[in-house]
């Protein structure tokens, strides 16, 4: 019994034990010297369980009595979540390196998170929901803070703690009350007590409380406030990282408890994911246009981004999970490739991130300004890029599901966002001379950036039959 | 063998257009010019093997879209067989031409290369000409109608650096969406009615059409006069006929080569074209029909009296080609379509000819087109002196009266007159008379033209007149080809187009009437005369009529209605009605030695003294200004208000408010309410959460 | 039990839980007081699964208790370790000084 259970959770173990072995191996051995080495392996190994989901997996399967569920809905996001996080990781090494904290802890943060996060979109419970999301959390606060002597990025980690607990609080209680009213903490005894379609008052309650803990952790305003803040302290890799895998996983989970546990009660809780999605959208295309500092700007360009993930999400069908998933994989595709880009930014070997640097930069690095320049059309949602077909699914699914005005709102939030997309294009292509900035590139970061560009581009063909898997995966979470 | 007529020009024009930089500039030039020769051979030989039977040749299939199935086929007849001899005929020869007339053009500068450009426009036209003249189907046809506008539109606004020439291309393009709007209600309304835009289909429903009503605008309409008026509108656009003539004049900003081939032997002419080959519908239409006469007429009574004060030599022939369309679908329209299609054959021969021999004027004159600066060169320039005297001979129509023997002009334009008269109906006398005095004025301008250019005193630059010269070979060749068609064309297929009835019902493959003929034909010899003055139909006809019922509509090329009898009226009218057109083309001769070489200085008098009248003809009736006062103006103010005041102050007023005042406000806002302090952030979520909480109980499914 | 309804247990939670939150939004001066009322919206999601878990009968709701228990120890652990690096670098711990980065 047990051993089917672990055997069931095996890629989880397997990175857990590994996290707190590397751990050992570390502290026992040279500490920060064994940086490089545990990075690379960490990376190595993510990537290998990526893969390995990826092909072995097949059918559903529970486990710990309904607590875990491993379906082809989770591994659809532990795959984008362990491939982009250990992009990120090899992306990171040459930052980290030179401004002094290439520490050996943040490898290992960055696999618990993970693991945190592969608990998160497989989780069956509400007790589940909450270790997963603590395990994430927990983890991304201390490397919000990894820069120690760095006034900023304390900051971060302090601002992001504090609001994180109290979402949590928020969450939390929202699981005492959804405990309270349905008398069990499994997802599929709670739709069981509702499934003729009605909410006691105390369940729904718990449903609005643990959507708004979710939606902090989405960064789906008006529960957003933390994400420029951190974003900005935040040492560039662990911004990439906050804007990608955590960003799946928890609209996964949020996907998850809004159809496994609620999913006859859908008319409730999309009015809601609705509003939320249509605050966020806007207000993070109209923050954006005063931002100089592209970090600050990316946190924006991410809350937009999740305003049109949780449209699909909203339509409440599968083919809005379907849309919402194919949203997902092009946009950590997209920030990947971004924030590559965004690595590699400096003046004078010191790190910059403000946009005035980018001014006349297509004169000194052509082709890296070509990929940015792409990668930007996508994230505005250019047609043909990409990036157009990712809004063009959610915009479908919103429609489909008689949600037109939302449609609406969406088109005019991409409009006015993709002002400062194209604005940063504008100063590339035809910016004033100004203090320009250098990118030197390693390897790894510069096939980021190059891939990522050349996916928003060729994707056009066939979108590299996410188009499928996600609908795939949508079908085993809806029916 | 079609499909290698059809798609030789467009080949050429590829290569041409396209190639000429791989292959260079002569080569590319030579290329288009030798496949269009292909084509026109071909095209002998398929006219003058054809035995009357249509033929339907598949290319591919189309379009299919529900009960829209369209084939894109060769549809190949006597009028396709005649219409491919004008137009591969005159192109080739056009082709040939402009080798001579568009070297060293003065408008484009050294080393730029425009010819082979100028090459591939004139062999897409042609191929959209055939594709237009070969097809199957209403939506074929309307694809080679489109095409022979866009080729229109790129050619007369080939020097594309004189606004002027622009302008022309963009009046000529608009005044045909005028008439292609009519044009295409009507393969709406046939595709509506009939189901189906095949030719075959459409004929056979035809008889329908005529006991069906069709609500249209505000009342009820005979179907088949509706739509058949629908279709004429866009014939009359494309064929510059009254009310939609303006852009032809304007068209001679073209090089003259493309005047010569588009404007005067093959695109305008397809209007005549579409006519006759929609002539089952046609017979059907009466009222149509009628209207079709009277507006003919009156073009070409129009045309004529402005054609008599023009001093462009190029415009002269302008409304010269626009009065002689008219006369066509005078034809057309009293049911002579074959006449319409033999006047169509013999002026696309002349009328190309006088126009490349006023190209050739021109090209000795150094590019000046006032006829006013001419004068005596026949001299200089003998060739085309000749050339242009076999047109004018051609046109004004020349020939042995009563006899079947005169230049080509002579036989289709008496035949067209007498046909009117042998109509025997109201339109039929109104057409009689203005086309009658029409042919006073052909004369007159007609030999105005040569009496101002080739004799009299030497005007204008006189540095221009000594270097005037004869053209290069290229440019006399065409010309040496074309005055064979402009003399003998007539008299070579006379019988064919306008002899006995049996002979032409043979030459277009139609159902044998030959009885009827026979019948008619023992009585009349001496008596037709006199019956067919008295405007009375033969009792026999009407009896015939009943036998002849029988015939189906879409068989052979063109069709006759049982009860249209004026081919066969029109050769037993009075011997003053065929007269009549010989008298007046000698009152117009007349006229014009007079006042051109006996006493030159009466033209100047005369305008002074008439000088409403003259003014009145020498802004062609003031058509162009009352457009401009009632199309133009108010269309130009009122798209001026909307892009000012509409698109200006309210759209792009409110686009930039939001822009540049709304959009930054809030992002200040938001930048404010981001204020760095944790308390701030806390707080803003817990509104989220009491917002939302409160939201739900209200508003959510809570029991 | 005795006479206690479970709405009195809910309402001491849902009163703890209010406080707690106004403790992260209205205090400005301490981040410490923060951590604290952490704690207390912990502590009060506590007693809500405990008062639930009594009345309904099922031991998941205390189970859930202990895990809650642990991970607000992990957390305030953090917490103040994230803290303390703050101090350190700022020289203070007043919540109106964590204002660098805004807008």
């Amino acid at each position: 019994m047990i051993s089917a259970d672990l055997n069931i959770v095996l890629p989880e173990l397997i990175l857990a034990v590994y996290a707190m072995g590397a751990l050992m191996f570390a502290v026992y051995t040279g500490k920060d010297a064994t940086a490089p080495l545990i990075l690379g392996s960490t990376a190595a190994l993510m990537a290998a369980l990526g893969v390995w989901i990826a092909i072995s997996g097949s059918g559903a399967a529970t486990a710990f009595g309904g607590a875990f569920i491993d379906d082809g809905f989770s591994r659809f996001a532990k795959v984008i979540i362990l491939l982009s996080a250990a992009a990120i990781l090899l992306m990171s090494q040459s930052y980290m390196e030179r401004i002094g904290i290439l520490k050996f802890e943040y490898p290992i943060l960055i696999a618990l998170a993970t693991v945190g996060m592969m608990m998160m979109v497989s989780a069956g419970d509400l007790m589940a929901l909450y270790m997963g999301l603590e395990l994430q959390s927990l983890s991304l606060y201390v490397i919000a803070a990894l820069h120690r002597d760095d006034q900023r990025s304390t900051e971060a980690g302090l601002k992001y703690f504090v609001l994180g607990a109290l979402s949590s609080g928020l969450l939390l209680y929202g699981a005492s009350l959804t405990y309270g009213y349905a008398g069990t903490t499994l997802f599929s005894g709670i739709l069981e007590t509702i499934s003729d379609g009605k909410m006691p008052i105390g369940l729904l309650l718990g449903l609005v409380f643990l959507f708004a803990g979710l939606a902090f952790k989405v960064s789906a305003a008006p529960f957003h406030m933390w994400t420029p803040d951190v974003y900005e302290g935040s040492p560039t890799p662990v911004t990439a990282f906050f804007a990608t895998a955590p960003k799946v996983a928890a609209m996964a989970l949020f996907a998850r408890v809004a159809h496994d546990a609620f999913g006859t009660v859908t008319a409730d809780w999309t009015q809601i994911i609705a509003l939320l999605s249509v605050v966020s959208m806007f207000l993070g295309a109209i923050a954006a246009i005063g931002q100089r500092d592209i970090k600050r700007l990316m946190a924006y360009s991410s809350i937009a981004h999740m305003g049109f993930a949780l449209m699909g999400l909203a339509a409440g069908t599968m083919f809005g999970i379907q849309a919402m998933l194919i949203y997902l994989a092009i946009y950590v595709v997209m920030n990947i490739g971004t924030f590559a880009f965004i690595l590699s930014m400096e003046r004078d070997g010191q790190p910059v991130t403000d946009i005035d640097g980018l001014h006349q930069y297509s004169k000194a690095e052509p082709l890296k300004a070509l990929a940015l320049l792409v990668l930007m059309f996508s994230l505005a949602g250019v047609p043909p890029m990409v990036g157009f077909f990712g809004k063009f699914y959610v915009l479908q699914a919103a429609v489909d599901a008689d949600l037109a005005w939302l449609a609406v709102a969406g088109v005019i939030a991409s409009v006015i966002g993709a002002f400062y997309y194209l604005r940063i294009v504008y100063f590339m292509y035809f910016g004033e001379e100004r203090d320009a900035i250098q990118t030197p590139m390693n390897a790894y970061n510069w096939a980021a950036l190059v891939g990522a560009a050349v996916i928003m581009v060729a994707g056009v063909v066939n979108l590299f039959g996410v188009e499928a898997l996600a609908a795939a995966a949508a079908e085993t979470l809806v029916n | 063998m079609p499909s290698i007529i059809l798609f030789a020009p467009l080949v050429g024009a590829l290569i041409c257009g396209f190639g000429w930089r791989i292959i260079g500039e002569k080569a590319a030039m030579w290329v288009a010019t030798g496949l269009l020769f292909l084509a026109a051979l071909l095209s002998w030989i398929v006219f003058l093997g054809f035995d009357g039977q249509t033929q339907q040749i598949q290319i591919f299939r189309f379009i299919e879209s529900g009960t829209l199935s369209t084939d894109w086929a060769i549809r190949l007849d006597r009028l396709t067989a005649i219409m491919l001899i004008v137009v591969t005929t005159v192109s080739s020869l056009v082709h040939l031409y402009s080798f001579g007339y568009m070297d060293h053009d003065p408008q484009w500068r050294e080393g730029e290369t425009y010819k082979p450009r100028f090459f591939a426009y004139l062999s897409f036209f042609t191929f959209a000409m055939l594709a237009l003249v070969t097809s199957d189907n209403l939506v074929q046809m309307f694809f080679g109608w489109e095409g022979v506008g866009v080729a229109s539109y790129l050619l007369i606004g080939f020097y594309y650096r004189k606004p002027s020439a622009n302008a022309a291309a963009i009046k000529a393009f608009i005044v045909n969406r005028v008439g292609d709007f009519g044009f295409a209600l009507g393969i709406f309304g046939l595709f509506f009615l009939v189901d189906s835009i095949s030719f075959d289909e459409v004929f056979r429903a035809a008889p329908k059409l005529a006991e069906t009503n069709l609500t249209f605008l505000w009342t009820e309409w005979n179907a088949a006069n509706l739509l058949a008026f629908l279709l004429f509108v866009g014939a009359m656009g494309k064929s510059a006929q009254l009310f939609l003539h303006t852009w032809l004049p304007d068209a001679m900003e073209g090089p003259t080569p493309v005047s010569a081939l588009i404007h005067a032997a093959t695109m305008v002419t397809a209007g005549v074209f579409l006519v006759a080959r929609m002539s089952p519908l046609y017979e059907f239409a009466p009222e149509a029909k009628t209207f079709i006469v009277y507006l003919g007429a009156a073009t070409a009574f129009f045309a004529a009296s402005v054609g008599l004060v023009q001093n462009d030599i190029k415009r002269v022939i302008a409304y010269s080609t626009c009065s002689q369309l008219g006369y066509m679908f005078v034809a057309a329209g009293v049911g002579v379509y074959s006449v319409a299609m033999f006047h169509l054959l013999t002026h696309a021969f002349f009328k190309a000819m006088l126009f490349l021999g006023a190209g050739s004027v021109i090209h000795a004159m150094h590019h000046e087109q006032d006829m006013r600066n001419y004068g005596n060169l026949r001299k200089k320039i003998p060739y085309t002196f000749w050339a242009m005297m076999i047109g004018t001979l051609a046109i004004t129509g020349v020939g042995i009266p009563l006899t079947a023997i005169g230049f080509s002009g002579f036989l289709s334009k008496d035949a067209i007159i007498e046909s009117a008269y042998g109509a025997a109906t109201p339109a039929g006398n109104f057409a009689f008379w203005l086309l009658v005095s029409a042919a006073v004025m052909t004369a007159f301008y007609s030999w105005r033209l040569m009496f101002m250019t080739f004799y009299g005193t030497e005007r204008g630059d006189k540095h221009t007149h000594e270097h005037a010269h004869e053209s290069p070979r290229t440019m006399l060749v065409p010309l040496g080809v074309l005055a064979i068609g402009a003399i003998f064309s007539g008299m070579v297929w006379y019988n064919d187009f306008f002899g006995k009835t049996s002979a032409v019902e043979t030459f277009f493959g139609m159902e044998q009437t030959a009885k009827a003929e026979s019948s008619h034909a023992s009585l009349s010899l001496i008596g037709a005369a006199n019956a067919a003055e008295n405007g009375k139909e033969e009792p026999s006809s009407s009896h015939d009529g009943e036998k002849k019922a029988a015939a189906e509509p879409g068989k052979g090329a063109i069709y006759r209605h049982p009860d249209n009898t004026v081919l066969d009226d029109a050769h037993y009218v009075p011997k003053w009605v065929k007269v009549s057109p010989f008298i007046a083309m000698l009152l117009g001769f007349l006229g014009a030695w007079v006042m051109y070489i006996r006493r030159p200085d009466w033209p100047a008098k005369l305008a002074e003294n008439q000088r409403p009248l003259y003014l009145f003809l020498l802004n062609k009736w003031y058509f162009d200004e009352i457009y401009d006062a009632v199309f133009v103006r108010p269309a130009k103010s009122l798209g001026s208000f909307l892009w000012k005041r509409g698109d200006g102050s309210v759209i792009d007023g409110a686009l930039n408010g939001v822009a540049m005042g709304i959009v930054p406000f809030f992002t200040r806002l938001a930048g404010r309410a981001q204020s760095g302090y944790l308390f701030t952030y806390a707080f803003w979520m817990v509104l989220g959460i009491v917002f939302l909480v409160s939201w739900m109980t209200i508003r959510g499914g809570a029991i | 039990m005795n006479g206690l309804e479970l709405e009195n247990f809910l309402i001491v939670a849902a009163a703890l839980f209010v406080i707690g939150i106004f403790g992260i939004f209205v205090n400005r001066k301490n981040v410490i007081i923060i951590l604290m009322s952490i704690e207390l919206m912990l502590l009060a999601v506590n007693i809500n699964l405990v008062a639930f878990s009594s009345f309904l009968g099922d031991l998941v709701g205390q189970v859930f208790t202990l895990f809650v228990l642990t991970v607000a120890a992990a957390e305030a652990a953090i917490g103040l370790a994230i803290l303390v690096c703050f101090f350190r670098n700022r020289g203070t711990i007043a919540v109106e000084d964590v204002n660098v980065m805004k807008g």
